[in-house]
Protein backbone atom coordinates (compact mmCIF):
# COMPACT_ATOMS: atom_id res chain seq x y z
CA UNK A 1 0.00 0.00 0.00
CA UNK A 2 1.25 3.35 -1.12
CA UNK A 3 0.28 6.00 1.13
CA UNK A 4 1.06 9.84 0.04
CA UNK A 5 0.59 12.25 3.72
CA UNK A 6 -0.20 15.91 3.45
CA UNK A 7 1.52 18.37 5.77
CA UNK A 8 1.38 21.03 5.73
CA UNK A 9 3.59 23.94 8.05
CA UNK A 10 1.61 26.19 9.48
CA UNK A 11 2.12 29.52 12.06
CA UNK A 12 3.17 28.23 16.06
CA UNK A 13 -0.21 28.86 17.26
CA UNK A 14 1.86 31.38 19.48
CA UNK A 15 3.00 33.77 16.89
CA UNK A 16 2.07 37.24 17.30
CA UNK A 17 -0.20 38.51 15.00
CA UNK A 18 0.47 42.44 14.05
CA UNK A 19 -1.10 44.09 11.07
CA UNK A 20 1.13 46.30 8.89
CA UNK A 21 -1.00 48.18 6.45
CA UNK A 22 -3.56 45.94 5.96
CA UNK A 23 -1.54 42.83 5.91
CA UNK A 24 -0.77 40.56 8.52
CA UNK A 25 3.53 41.03 9.38
CA UNK A 26 4.54 37.43 8.68
CA UNK A 27 8.28 37.94 9.13
CA UNK A 28 8.65 37.21 12.87
CA UNK A 29 6.38 33.85 12.10
CA UNK A 30 8.13 30.32 13.69
CA UNK A 31 6.14 27.21 11.87
CA UNK A 32 4.57 23.94 12.53
CA UNK A 33 3.42 20.89 11.09
CA UNK A 34 -0.37 21.48 11.53
CA UNK A 35 -1.75 19.88 14.50
CA UNK A 36 -4.52 17.66 12.27
CA UNK A 37 -1.57 16.24 9.47
CA UNK A 38 0.19 14.36 13.12
CA UNK A 39 -2.96 12.15 12.87
CA UNK A 40 -2.61 11.76 9.38
CA UNK A 41 1.28 10.55 9.46
CA UNK A 42 0.41 8.26 12.82
CA UNK A 43 -2.50 6.63 10.89
CA UNK A 44 -0.03 6.03 7.68
CA UNK A 45 2.11 4.11 9.72
CA UNK A 46 0.16 1.97 11.72
CA UNK A 47 -1.46 1.23 8.11
CA UNK A 48 1.97 0.15 6.46
CA UNK A 49 2.76 -1.47 9.74
CA UNK A 50 -0.03 -3.37 9.57
CA UNK A 51 -0.12 -3.96 5.79
CA UNK A 52 3.60 -3.03 4.28
CA UNK A 53 3.80 -0.49 1.92
CA UNK A 54 5.45 2.94 2.06
CA UNK A 55 4.46 6.08 3.71
CA UNK A 56 5.58 9.70 1.61
CA UNK A 57 5.17 12.74 3.58
CA UNK A 58 4.14 15.17 0.87
CA UNK A 59 4.55 19.13 1.38
CA UNK A 60 4.12 22.43 -0.38
CA UNK A 61 6.23 25.15 1.32
CA UNK A 62 8.30 28.08 0.51
CA UNK A 63 12.29 28.15 0.40
CA UNK A 64 12.86 28.34 4.13
CA UNK A 65 14.02 25.46 5.20
CA UNK A 66 13.90 26.49 8.87
CA UNK A 67 10.97 23.53 8.96
CA UNK A 68 13.22 20.02 8.03
CA UNK A 69 13.38 19.51 11.26
CA UNK A 70 9.72 19.31 11.94
CA UNK A 71 9.16 17.55 9.14
CA UNK A 72 12.09 14.83 9.95
CA UNK A 73 10.07 14.39 13.05
CA UNK A 74 7.37 13.10 11.08
CA UNK A 75 10.11 10.76 9.54
CA UNK A 76 11.08 9.45 13.44
CA UNK A 77 7.15 8.39 13.43
CA UNK A 78 7.36 6.25 10.82
CA UNK A 79 7.36 7.49 7.45
CA UNK A 80 9.53 6.42 4.93
CA UNK A 81 10.71 9.45 2.92
CA UNK A 82 10.18 13.27 2.78
CA UNK A 83 9.19 14.99 -0.55
CA UNK A 84 9.14 19.20 -0.25
CA UNK A 85 7.42 20.80 -2.94
CA UNK A 86 9.61 24.55 -2.63
CA UNK A 87 7.76 27.38 -4.21
CA UNK A 88 9.14 31.41 -4.54
CA UNK A 89 6.28 33.14 -3.19
CA UNK A 90 4.05 29.96 -1.87
CA UNK A 91 1.33 31.57 0.20
CA UNK A 92 -1.00 28.87 2.15
CA UNK A 93 -3.86 30.51 1.39
CA UNK A 94 -4.56 29.93 -2.06
CA UNK A 95 -5.93 26.19 -1.90
CA UNK A 96 -6.54 25.86 -5.51
CA UNK A 97 -3.51 26.42 -6.31
CA UNK A 98 -1.69 24.31 -4.26
CA UNK A 99 -3.90 21.56 -4.31
CA UNK A 100 -2.86 21.91 -8.46
CA UNK A 101 0.33 21.41 -7.40
CA UNK A 102 0.28 19.25 -4.66
CA UNK A 103 -2.02 16.87 -7.12
CA UNK A 104 0.26 17.14 -9.83
CA UNK A 105 3.01 15.65 -7.69
CA UNK A 106 0.47 12.96 -6.81
CA UNK A 107 -0.09 11.68 -9.83
CA UNK A 108 3.57 10.56 -10.25
CA UNK A 109 3.31 8.51 -7.00
CA UNK A 110 0.51 5.88 -7.24
CA UNK A 111 -0.84 6.25 -4.03
CA UNK A 112 -3.81 4.14 -2.75
CA UNK A 113 -4.35 6.37 0.08
CA UNK A 114 -3.86 10.07 0.69
CA UNK A 115 -3.98 11.39 4.13
CA UNK A 116 -4.11 15.32 5.22
CA UNK A 117 -5.73 17.25 8.02
CA UNK A 118 -9.27 17.99 7.86
CA UNK A 119 -8.07 22.12 7.98
CA UNK A 120 -5.25 24.03 8.21
CA UNK A 121 -5.14 25.92 11.51
CA UNK A 122 -3.79 28.93 9.64
CA UNK A 123 -6.61 30.06 7.04
CA UNK A 124 -9.28 27.40 8.23
CA UNK A 125 -10.42 26.62 4.92
CA UNK A 126 -10.74 23.03 4.69
CA UNK A 127 -10.43 22.89 0.93
CA UNK A 128 -6.78 21.50 -0.37
CA UNK A 129 -8.22 17.71 0.58
CA UNK A 130 -11.39 17.45 -1.40
CA UNK A 131 -10.13 19.53 -4.19
CA UNK A 132 -7.22 16.95 -4.76
CA UNK A 133 -9.05 14.29 -4.82
CA UNK A 134 -11.53 16.05 -7.10
CA UNK A 135 -8.27 16.99 -9.04
CA UNK A 136 -7.60 13.46 -9.40
CA UNK A 137 -10.90 12.20 -10.16
CA UNK A 138 -10.87 10.30 -6.52
CA UNK A 139 -13.61 10.12 -3.88
CA UNK A 140 -12.84 11.97 -0.38
CA UNK A 141 -14.03 11.55 2.83
CA UNK A 142 -13.46 14.75 5.41
CA UNK A 143 -13.25 15.04 8.93
CA UNK A 144 -12.54 11.34 9.79
CA UNK A 145 -12.26 10.67 13.70
CA UNK A 146 -11.81 6.73 12.71
CA UNK A 147 -10.21 4.66 9.93
CA UNK A 148 -10.16 1.24 9.60
CA UNK A 149 -8.84 -0.98 6.49
CA UNK A 150 -10.34 -4.84 5.80
CA UNK A 151 -9.40 -6.73 3.19
CA UNK A 152 -8.61 -3.75 0.97
CA UNK A 153 -11.42 -2.06 2.07
CA UNK A 154 -11.53 1.22 4.22
CA UNK A 155 -14.49 1.81 6.63
CA UNK A 156 -14.29 5.48 7.87
CA UNK A 157 -16.21 7.67 10.62
CA UNK A 158 -17.15 10.94 9.74
CA UNK A 159 -18.30 13.26 12.47
CA UNK A 160 -22.06 14.91 11.21
CA UNK A 161 -24.32 16.98 12.79
CA UNK A 162 -26.27 14.26 14.85
CA UNK A 163 -24.00 11.68 14.69
CA UNK A 164 -21.49 9.37 12.72
CA UNK A 165 -21.73 8.75 8.88
CA UNK A 166 -19.98 5.25 8.44
CA UNK A 167 -18.60 5.04 5.12
CA UNK A 168 -16.70 2.45 3.34
CA UNK A 169 -14.75 2.77 0.25
CA UNK A 170 -11.79 1.14 -1.52
CA UNK A 171 -8.86 2.22 -3.12
CA UNK A 172 -7.67 5.13 -4.24
CA UNK A 173 -9.06 7.76 -1.74
CA UNK A 174 -8.32 10.33 0.12
CA UNK A 175 -9.15 11.08 3.72
CA UNK A 176 -9.00 14.15 5.67
CA UNK A 177 -8.30 13.37 9.74
CA UNK A 178 -10.14 15.30 12.68
CA UNK A 179 -8.38 15.56 15.61
CA UNK A 180 -9.65 12.38 17.90
CA UNK A 181 -8.64 10.21 14.89
CA UNK A 182 -5.62 8.20 16.51
CA UNK A 183 -3.20 8.81 19.27
CA UNK A 184 0.26 10.17 17.74
CA UNK A 185 2.88 8.01 19.27
CA UNK A 186 6.47 9.28 20.57
CA UNK A 187 9.12 8.50 18.46
CA UNK A 188 11.82 6.18 20.15
CA UNK A 189 15.60 7.64 20.05
CA UNK A 190 16.21 5.30 17.55
CA UNK A 191 13.90 5.90 15.00
CA UNK A 192 14.77 9.31 15.89
CA UNK A 193 17.69 8.84 14.68
CA UNK A 194 16.96 6.39 12.06
CA UNK A 195 14.87 9.54 10.59
CA UNK A 196 18.00 11.67 9.79
CA UNK A 197 19.10 8.92 7.44
CA UNK A 198 15.94 8.67 5.60
CA UNK A 199 15.34 10.37 1.63
CA UNK A 200 14.65 13.74 2.23
CA UNK A 201 13.80 15.06 -1.33
CA UNK A 202 13.61 19.33 -1.44
CA UNK A 203 12.02 19.83 -5.41
CA UNK A 204 11.69 23.49 -6.96
CA UNK A 205 8.15 23.89 -8.76
CA UNK A 206 7.04 26.67 -10.45
CA UNK A 207 3.97 29.01 -9.64
CA UNK A 208 0.38 28.16 -11.28
CA UNK A 209 -2.20 30.03 -12.31
CA UNK A 210 -5.67 29.97 -10.11
CA UNK A 211 -8.62 31.68 -9.47
CA UNK A 212 -8.14 31.48 -5.74
CA UNK A 213 -9.70 34.53 -4.30
CA UNK A 214 -7.07 37.16 -3.02
CA UNK A 215 -7.48 38.86 0.39
CA UNK A 216 -7.50 42.47 -0.06
CA UNK A 217 -6.87 43.54 3.32
CA UNK A 218 -6.70 42.21 6.99
CA UNK A 219 -7.69 43.37 10.14
CA UNK A 220 -8.33 42.47 14.06
CA UNK A 221 -11.88 41.46 15.32
CA UNK A 222 -12.78 44.59 16.93
CA UNK A 223 -12.06 43.79 20.77
CA UNK A 224 -14.64 42.61 22.89
CA UNK A 225 -16.31 44.87 25.35
CA UNK A 226 -15.57 42.62 28.34
CA UNK A 227 -14.48 42.69 31.52
CA UNK A 228 -17.59 42.60 33.50
CA UNK A 229 -17.27 41.51 37.01
CA UNK A 230 -20.81 41.14 38.87
CA UNK A 231 -20.33 42.16 42.06
CA UNK A 232 -22.74 40.63 45.12
CA UNK A 233 -22.96 39.93 48.64
CA UNK A 234 -23.23 36.29 48.74
CA UNK A 235 -22.41 33.67 45.65
CA UNK A 236 -26.81 33.85 45.47
CA UNK A 237 -26.67 37.18 44.92
CA UNK A 238 -24.09 37.58 41.75
CA UNK A 239 -26.35 34.54 40.07
CA UNK A 240 -29.76 36.18 40.28
CA UNK A 241 -28.47 39.50 39.06
CA UNK A 242 -26.70 37.14 36.42
CA UNK A 243 -29.88 35.76 35.21
CA UNK A 244 -31.67 38.87 35.41
CA UNK A 245 -29.11 40.40 32.86
CA UNK A 246 -28.93 37.40 30.82
CA UNK A 247 -33.12 38.39 30.68
CA UNK A 248 -33.50 42.06 30.42
CA UNK A 249 -30.08 42.95 28.62
CA UNK A 250 -28.70 39.61 26.98
CA UNK A 251 -32.21 39.09 26.25
CA UNK A 252 -30.79 35.16 25.83
CA UNK A 253 -32.75 33.13 28.16
CA UNK B 1 -27.15 36.91 -12.64
CA UNK B 2 -28.56 33.67 -10.53
CA UNK B 3 -26.54 32.38 -7.77
CA UNK B 4 -27.45 28.79 -6.07
CA UNK B 5 -27.90 28.40 -2.84
CA UNK B 6 -27.63 24.69 -1.57
CA UNK B 7 -30.11 23.70 1.04
CA UNK B 8 -30.04 21.36 3.68
CA UNK B 9 -32.98 19.11 5.39
CA UNK B 10 -33.40 18.53 9.00
CA UNK B 11 -36.51 15.82 9.34
CA UNK B 12 -39.50 17.69 7.83
CA UNK B 13 -37.49 21.75 7.71
CA UNK B 14 -35.06 23.00 5.85
CA UNK B 15 -32.61 23.82 8.24
CA UNK B 16 -32.27 27.17 9.88
CA UNK B 17 -28.56 27.83 8.22
CA UNK B 18 -30.04 27.13 5.16
CA UNK B 19 -32.59 29.69 5.72
CA UNK B 20 -29.79 32.38 6.64
CA UNK B 21 -27.65 31.50 3.65
CA UNK B 22 -31.37 32.09 1.14
CA UNK B 23 -31.64 35.40 2.91
CA UNK B 24 -27.77 36.66 2.12
CA UNK B 25 -27.93 35.25 -1.11
CA UNK B 26 -31.11 36.93 -1.79
CA UNK B 27 -29.29 40.32 -2.01
CA UNK B 28 -26.73 38.98 -4.94
CA UNK B 29 -29.44 37.83 -7.60
CA UNK B 30 -31.84 35.51 -8.64
CA UNK B 31 -31.75 33.27 -6.49
CA UNK B 32 -32.10 28.84 -6.90
CA UNK B 33 -32.16 26.43 -4.32
CA UNK B 34 -31.21 23.15 -4.72
CA UNK B 35 -31.83 20.54 -2.31
CA UNK B 36 -30.72 16.92 -2.32
CA UNK B 37 -31.49 13.97 -0.49
CA UNK B 38 -33.78 11.26 -0.22
CA UNK B 39 -37.66 11.81 0.90
CA UNK B 40 -36.79 15.24 1.21
CA UNK B 41 -39.12 17.07 -1.30
CA UNK B 42 -41.55 18.46 1.34
CA UNK B 43 -39.33 19.52 3.38
CA UNK B 44 -37.15 20.87 0.80
CA UNK B 45 -40.12 23.33 -1.06
CA UNK B 46 -39.36 25.18 2.20
CA UNK B 47 -36.43 27.13 1.69
CA UNK B 48 -36.95 30.75 0.88
CA UNK B 49 -35.88 31.22 -2.40
CA UNK B 50 -37.74 31.90 -5.78
CA UNK B 51 -37.09 28.41 -7.46
CA UNK B 52 -35.93 25.28 -5.80
CA UNK B 53 -34.69 22.54 -7.64
CA UNK B 54 -34.87 19.27 -6.43
CA UNK B 55 -32.92 15.82 -5.84
CA UNK B 56 -35.17 13.97 -4.62
CA UNK B 57 -33.46 9.92 -5.45
CA UNK B 58 -32.49 6.74 -4.04
CA UNK B 59 -29.00 7.10 -4.56
CA UNK B 60 -28.95 10.63 -2.82
CA UNK B 61 -30.36 9.37 0.63
CA UNK B 62 -26.66 10.08 2.26
CA UNK B 63 -24.11 12.91 1.32
CA UNK B 64 -21.77 12.13 -0.89
CA UNK B 65 -19.26 15.03 -2.24
CA UNK B 66 -18.98 13.22 -5.60
CA UNK B 67 -23.02 12.95 -6.45
CA UNK B 68 -23.55 16.23 -4.75
CA UNK B 69 -20.99 17.65 -6.40
CA UNK B 70 -22.02 17.01 -10.31
CA UNK B 71 -25.49 17.73 -9.58
CA UNK B 72 -24.66 21.31 -8.04
CA UNK B 73 -22.08 21.98 -11.35
CA UNK B 74 -24.89 20.93 -13.56
CA UNK B 75 -27.56 23.49 -12.24
CA UNK B 76 -25.01 25.99 -11.98
CA UNK B 77 -24.44 25.02 -15.85
CA UNK B 78 -27.26 25.11 -16.93
CA UNK B 79 -28.67 28.72 -15.10
CA UNK B 80 -24.88 30.15 -16.09
CA UNK B 81 -24.71 30.90 -11.92
CA UNK B 82 -22.06 33.08 -10.92
CA UNK B 83 -22.24 32.21 -7.32
CA UNK B 84 -22.64 28.90 -4.93
CA UNK B 85 -23.70 29.51 -1.68
CA UNK B 86 -24.09 27.13 1.22
CA UNK B 87 -24.13 26.62 4.95
CA UNK B 88 -20.42 26.03 6.89
CA UNK B 89 -21.99 22.89 8.10
CA UNK B 90 -20.28 19.93 7.89
CA UNK B 91 -21.93 18.81 4.32
CA UNK B 92 -20.84 22.64 3.18
CA UNK B 93 -17.34 22.62 4.48
CA UNK B 94 -16.66 19.55 2.83
CA UNK B 95 -18.58 20.04 -0.86
CA UNK B 96 -17.73 23.37 -1.04
CA UNK B 97 -14.16 23.33 -1.67
CA UNK B 98 -14.97 19.99 -4.69
CA UNK B 99 -17.69 22.28 -6.47
CA UNK B 100 -14.88 25.14 -6.53
CA UNK B 101 -12.60 22.43 -8.32
CA UNK B 102 -14.81 21.43 -10.77
CA UNK B 103 -16.22 24.50 -11.77
CA UNK B 104 -12.85 26.24 -11.65
CA UNK B 105 -13.97 29.08 -9.13
CA UNK B 106 -12.87 30.29 -6.41
CA UNK B 107 -13.62 29.35 -2.47
CA UNK B 108 -14.12 30.88 0.79
CA UNK B 109 -15.13 29.25 3.72
CA UNK B 110 -17.20 29.56 6.73
CA UNK B 111 -17.84 33.22 5.62
CA UNK B 112 -18.72 35.63 8.58
CA UNK B 113 -20.21 38.16 6.15
CA UNK B 114 -20.83 38.21 2.09
CA UNK B 115 -22.25 40.85 0.20
CA UNK B 116 -21.91 43.59 -2.35
CA UNK B 117 -19.63 44.96 0.09
CA UNK B 118 -17.17 42.09 0.27
CA UNK B 119 -16.29 38.78 1.86
CA UNK B 120 -15.47 38.50 5.67
CA UNK B 121 -13.53 35.20 6.88
CA UNK B 122 -11.46 33.74 9.86
CA UNK B 123 -8.09 33.73 9.76
CA UNK B 124 -5.95 32.35 12.53
CA UNK B 125 -8.70 30.94 14.47
CA UNK B 126 -10.46 34.32 14.12
CA UNK B 127 -7.68 36.23 15.76
CA UNK B 128 -7.67 38.08 12.38
CA UNK B 129 -10.75 38.91 9.59
CA UNK B 130 -9.49 38.60 6.61
CA UNK B 131 -11.48 40.94 3.74
CA UNK B 132 -11.88 40.72 0.10
CA UNK B 133 -14.14 42.09 -2.52
CA UNK B 134 -13.86 39.83 -5.59
CA UNK B 135 -16.35 40.12 -8.46
CA UNK B 136 -15.26 37.03 -10.10
CA UNK B 137 -17.87 33.63 -9.93
CA UNK B 138 -16.65 32.29 -6.47
CA UNK B 139 -17.84 29.17 -4.02
CA UNK B 140 -18.90 30.32 -0.45
CA UNK B 141 -19.80 28.81 3.20
CA UNK B 142 -21.61 30.90 5.13
CA UNK B 143 -20.91 30.87 8.80
CA UNK B 144 -24.14 29.58 11.27
CA UNK B 145 -25.44 32.76 13.26
CA UNK B 146 -23.90 35.17 10.99
CA UNK B 147 -27.05 36.51 9.61
CA UNK B 148 -30.70 36.35 10.27
CA UNK B 149 -32.86 33.73 8.54
CA UNK B 150 -35.52 34.33 5.74
CA UNK B 151 -39.10 33.81 6.24
CA UNK B 152 -40.21 30.11 5.00
CA UNK B 153 -41.91 30.16 1.84
CA UNK B 154 -41.46 28.07 -0.84
CA UNK B 155 -40.89 29.16 -4.95
CA UNK B 156 -41.69 26.99 -7.69
CA UNK B 157 -40.42 23.74 -7.46
CA UNK B 158 -38.54 21.67 -10.59
CA UNK B 159 -36.82 18.09 -9.80
CA UNK B 160 -33.65 17.78 -10.90
CA UNK B 161 -33.39 15.71 -14.36
CA UNK B 162 -29.47 15.43 -14.66
CA UNK B 163 -27.44 12.41 -14.22
CA UNK B 164 -26.29 11.26 -10.56
CA UNK B 165 -22.93 9.71 -11.16
CA UNK B 166 -21.38 6.92 -8.85
CA UNK B 167 -18.89 7.57 -6.78
CA UNK B 168 -17.54 4.73 -5.20
CA UNK B 169 -18.19 5.62 -1.70
CA UNK B 170 -21.01 3.46 0.20
CA UNK B 171 -22.75 5.14 3.31
CA UNK B 172 -24.01 2.34 5.44
CA UNK B 173 -25.54 4.15 8.24
CA UNK B 174 -25.45 7.02 10.53
CA UNK B 175 -24.46 5.67 13.98
CA UNK B 176 -26.95 7.85 16.24
CA UNK B 177 -24.05 9.19 19.02
CA UNK B 178 -25.03 11.55 21.58
CA UNK B 179 -28.70 11.73 20.50
CA UNK B 180 -30.98 14.41 21.92
CA UNK B 181 -28.12 15.91 22.68
CA UNK B 182 -27.78 19.52 20.79
CA UNK B 183 -25.02 19.82 18.13
CA UNK B 184 -22.51 22.79 19.21
CA UNK B 185 -21.81 24.42 16.14
CA UNK B 186 -25.83 24.39 15.65
CA UNK B 187 -26.93 25.63 19.41
CA UNK B 188 -28.33 29.21 20.49
CA UNK B 189 -26.05 28.57 23.58
CA UNK B 190 -23.31 26.71 24.93
CA UNK B 191 -22.19 25.92 28.04
CA UNK B 192 -18.41 24.75 28.27
CA UNK B 193 -16.36 23.68 31.35
CA UNK B 194 -12.92 23.29 31.72
CA UNK B 195 -10.05 21.84 33.89
CA UNK B 196 -11.47 23.92 37.02
CA UNK B 197 -14.07 21.00 36.87
CA UNK B 198 -11.67 18.94 38.58
CA UNK B 199 -12.98 15.65 37.12
CA UNK B 200 -15.37 14.09 34.57
CA UNK B 201 -17.77 13.15 37.15
CA UNK B 202 -18.14 16.72 38.12
CA UNK B 203 -18.57 17.48 34.14
CA UNK B 204 -21.20 14.75 34.35
CA UNK B 205 -22.88 16.05 37.32
CA UNK B 206 -22.23 20.11 37.17
CA UNK B 207 -22.06 20.54 32.85
CA UNK B 208 -24.80 18.13 31.44
CA UNK B 209 -27.40 18.96 33.48
CA UNK B 210 -26.75 22.96 33.04
CA UNK B 211 -26.84 22.79 29.93
CA UNK B 212 -29.95 20.51 29.53
CA UNK B 213 -31.82 22.79 31.76
CA UNK B 214 -30.44 25.92 29.54
CA UNK B 215 -31.45 23.76 25.83
CA UNK B 216 -27.93 24.14 25.19
CA UNK B 217 -25.19 22.22 23.39
CA UNK B 218 -22.34 20.82 26.07
CA UNK B 219 -18.77 22.05 25.56
CA UNK B 220 -15.25 21.73 26.36
CA UNK B 221 -11.60 23.17 26.50
CA UNK B 222 -8.66 21.26 25.49
CA UNK B 223 -7.40 20.79 28.75
CA UNK B 224 -10.42 18.10 29.37
CA UNK B 225 -10.74 17.10 26.10
CA UNK B 226 -7.08 15.86 26.39
CA UNK B 227 -7.67 13.84 30.16
CA UNK B 228 -9.81 12.20 28.27
CA UNK B 229 -12.98 13.62 30.53
CA UNK B 230 -15.17 14.39 26.84
CA UNK B 231 -14.71 13.16 23.30
CA UNK B 232 -13.21 15.66 21.02
CA UNK B 233 -16.58 16.31 19.67
CA UNK B 234 -16.93 18.88 22.58
CA UNK B 235 -13.81 20.81 21.86
CA UNK B 236 -14.34 24.37 21.43
CA UNK B 237 -11.27 26.74 20.06
CA UNK B 238 -8.97 26.54 17.31
CA UNK B 239 -8.33 22.65 17.03
CA UNK B 240 -12.07 22.23 17.57
CA UNK B 241 -14.99 23.42 16.95
CA UNK B 242 -15.65 27.63 15.84
CA UNK B 243 -18.92 28.54 17.92
CA UNK B 244 -20.93 31.70 17.57
CA UNK B 245 -24.35 31.16 19.71
CA UNK B 246 -26.29 33.79 21.30
CA UNK B 247 -24.85 33.10 24.70
CA UNK B 248 -21.51 31.33 25.29
CA UNK B 249 -20.76 30.00 29.36
CA UNK B 250 -17.45 29.34 30.14
CA UNK B 251 -17.31 27.62 33.69
CA UNK B 252 -13.66 26.98 34.76
CA UNK B 253 -11.89 27.77 31.98
CA UNK B 254 -9.13 30.20 31.59
CA UNK B 255 -9.41 31.37 28.20
CA UNK B 256 -6.38 30.19 26.50
CA UNK B 257 -5.67 31.92 23.10
CA UNK B 258 -6.35 28.66 21.92
CA UNK B 259 -9.47 28.83 23.17
CA UNK B 260 -10.98 32.10 22.75
CA UNK B 261 -10.34 31.60 18.99
CA UNK B 262 -12.70 29.01 19.39
CA UNK B 263 -15.66 31.05 20.73
CA UNK B 264 -15.05 34.89 20.86
CA UNK B 265 -17.51 35.62 18.06
CA UNK B 266 -20.29 34.38 20.70
CA UNK B 267 -22.84 37.24 21.15
CA UNK B 268 -22.76 37.02 24.47
CA UNK B 269 -20.11 35.44 26.59
CA UNK B 270 -20.40 34.83 30.85
CA UNK B 271 -17.07 33.50 32.34
CA UNK B 272 -17.28 31.51 35.84
CA UNK B 273 -14.23 31.50 37.37
CA UNK B 274 -12.53 31.58 40.77
CA UNK B 275 -9.48 33.61 39.38
CA UNK B 276 -9.90 37.00 39.04
CA UNK B 277 -6.97 37.80 37.32
CA UNK B 278 -7.73 34.94 34.32
CA UNK B 279 -7.66 35.84 30.99
CA UNK B 280 -10.68 35.01 30.11
CA UNK B 281 -13.24 37.38 31.70
CA UNK B 282 -11.64 40.06 29.37
CA UNK B 283 -14.05 38.72 26.58
CA UNK B 284 -16.91 38.15 28.77
CA UNK B 285 -19.68 39.88 29.14
CA UNK B 286 -20.89 39.21 32.21
CA UNK B 287 -17.97 37.67 34.78
CA UNK B 288 -19.04 36.13 38.40
CA UNK B 289 -15.90 35.92 39.96
CA UNK B 290 -16.31 32.63 42.42
CA UNK B 291 -16.13 29.12 43.16
CA UNK B 292 -18.19 27.05 40.26
CA UNK B 293 -19.22 24.51 42.66
CA UNK B 294 -21.22 26.78 44.56
CA UNK B 295 -22.38 28.80 41.86
CA UNK B 296 -23.55 26.65 39.18
CA UNK B 297 -25.64 24.32 41.22
CA UNK B 298 -27.26 27.52 42.01
CA UNK B 299 -27.37 28.86 38.89
CA UNK B 300 -28.89 25.80 37.52
CA UNK B 301 -31.71 25.50 40.26
CA UNK B 302 -32.74 29.13 39.69
CA UNK B 303 -32.84 28.64 36.13
CA UNK B 304 -35.23 25.36 36.28
CA UNK B 305 -38.15 27.23 38.19
C1 LIG C 1 -1.53 23.93 19.12
C2 LIG C 1 -2.48 24.12 20.27
C3 LIG C 1 -3.85 24.06 20.02
C4 LIG C 1 -4.77 24.23 21.08
N1 LIG C 1 -6.12 24.17 20.80
C5 LIG C 1 -7.00 24.37 21.80
C6 LIG C 1 -8.42 24.35 21.55
O1 LIG C 1 -8.88 24.10 20.41
N2 LIG C 1 -9.25 24.56 22.58
C7 LIG C 1 -8.83 24.81 23.85
O2 LIG C 1 -9.66 24.99 24.74
N3 LIG C 1 -7.50 24.82 24.11
C8 LIG C 1 -6.59 24.59 23.13
N4 LIG C 1 -5.26 24.56 23.44
C9 LIG C 1 -4.87 24.52 24.88
C10 LIG C 1 -4.87 25.85 25.59
O3 LIG C 1 -3.61 26.45 25.38
C11 LIG C 1 -5.12 25.65 27.10
O4 LIG C 1 -4.15 24.77 27.61
C12 LIG C 1 -6.50 25.08 27.46
O5 LIG C 1 -7.52 25.81 26.80
C13 LIG C 1 -6.71 25.17 28.96
O6 LIG C 1 -7.91 24.55 29.33
P1 LIG C 1 -8.67 25.02 30.66
O7 LIG C 1 -9.03 26.45 30.56
O8 LIG C 1 -9.79 24.05 30.88
O9 LIG C 1 -7.60 24.72 31.80
P2 LIG C 1 -6.74 25.72 32.71
O10 LIG C 1 -5.98 26.67 31.88
O11 LIG C 1 -6.03 24.86 33.66
O12 LIG C 1 -7.84 26.57 33.47
C14 LIG C 1 -8.67 26.09 34.49
C15 LIG C 1 -9.38 27.30 35.07
O13 LIG C 1 -10.34 26.86 36.02
C16 LIG C 1 -10.34 27.78 37.10
N5 LIG C 1 -10.86 27.06 38.29
C17 LIG C 1 -10.25 26.08 38.99
N6 LIG C 1 -11.05 25.65 39.99
C18 LIG C 1 -12.18 26.40 39.93
C19 LIG C 1 -13.37 26.44 40.72
N7 LIG C 1 -13.58 25.61 41.74
N8 LIG C 1 -14.32 27.35 40.39
C20 LIG C 1 -14.12 28.19 39.34
N9 LIG C 1 -13.01 28.20 38.57
C21 LIG C 1 -12.06 27.30 38.87
C22 LIG C 1 -8.92 28.24 37.24
O14 LIG C 1 -8.86 29.50 37.87
C23 LIG C 1 -8.46 28.27 35.78
O15 LIG C 1 -8.64 29.56 35.23
C24 LIG C 1 -4.32 24.44 22.41
C25 LIG C 1 -2.94 24.52 22.65
C26 LIG C 1 -2.03 24.37 21.61
C27 LIG C 1 -0.55 24.49 21.93
N1 LIG D 1 0.96 23.38 1.26
C1 LIG D 1 0.52 22.18 1.62
N2 LIG D 1 1.35 21.09 1.60
C2 LIG D 1 0.90 19.86 1.97
N3 LIG D 1 -0.36 19.64 2.39
C3 LIG D 1 -1.22 20.66 2.44
C4 LIG D 1 -0.84 21.98 2.06
N4 LIG D 1 -1.90 22.78 2.20
C5 LIG D 1 -2.91 22.02 2.69
N5 LIG D 1 -2.50 20.74 2.84
C6 LIG D 1 -3.30 19.59 3.34
O1 LIG D 1 -4.67 19.96 3.34
C7 LIG D 1 -5.19 20.02 4.68
C8 LIG D 1 -6.19 21.13 4.79
O2 LIG D 1 -5.59 22.38 4.57
P1 LIG D 1 -6.41 23.70 4.23
O3 LIG D 1 -7.20 23.44 3.00
O4 LIG D 1 -5.35 24.73 4.02
O5 LIG D 1 -7.29 24.00 5.41
C9 LIG D 1 -3.96 20.14 5.56
O6 LIG D 1 -4.22 19.63 6.85
C10 LIG D 1 -2.93 19.31 4.80
O7 LIG D 1 -3.10 17.93 5.05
Amino acid sequence: MNIVVLVKMVPDTESRLEIVDGKVNESGFKYMVNPYDEFAVEQAVQFKEANGGKVTILSLFSNDGSIDTDLRKMMAIGADEAIVLRQDNYRGDKPSANATVLSNAIKEMEADLIIGGVQGIDYYQSATGPMIAHMLGIPHISGVTNLELNDGKFTAKRQVEGGLQIIECSNPLLVTCQKDMTKVRFPALKDIMMSKRKPFESRTVEPVESNDVETAECSLPPARGGGMIIEGESSEDKVDKLIEKLKTEAKVI
Amino acid sequence: MSVIVVGEVDGNDVKEISQQVAAVASGMGDVIGIVMGKGISDAAMKLSTSKIIIADDEALEYYDPVKFTSIVAQIVNQNNATKVLMGATTMGKDLGPRVAAELGWGYLGDCLEAGNEGFVRPNYAGKVLAKSNTTDSVVLSIRNNAYPAGESWSGSVENFSGEIPDSGLTTTTIENVGAGTIELTEASIVVSGGRGLESPENYDEHIRPLAAAMGAAAGASRAIVDAGWVTHSHQVGQTGKTVTPDLYMAIGISGAIQHLGGMSGSKFIVAINKDSEAPIFKVADYGIVGDLFEIIPLLKSKLEN
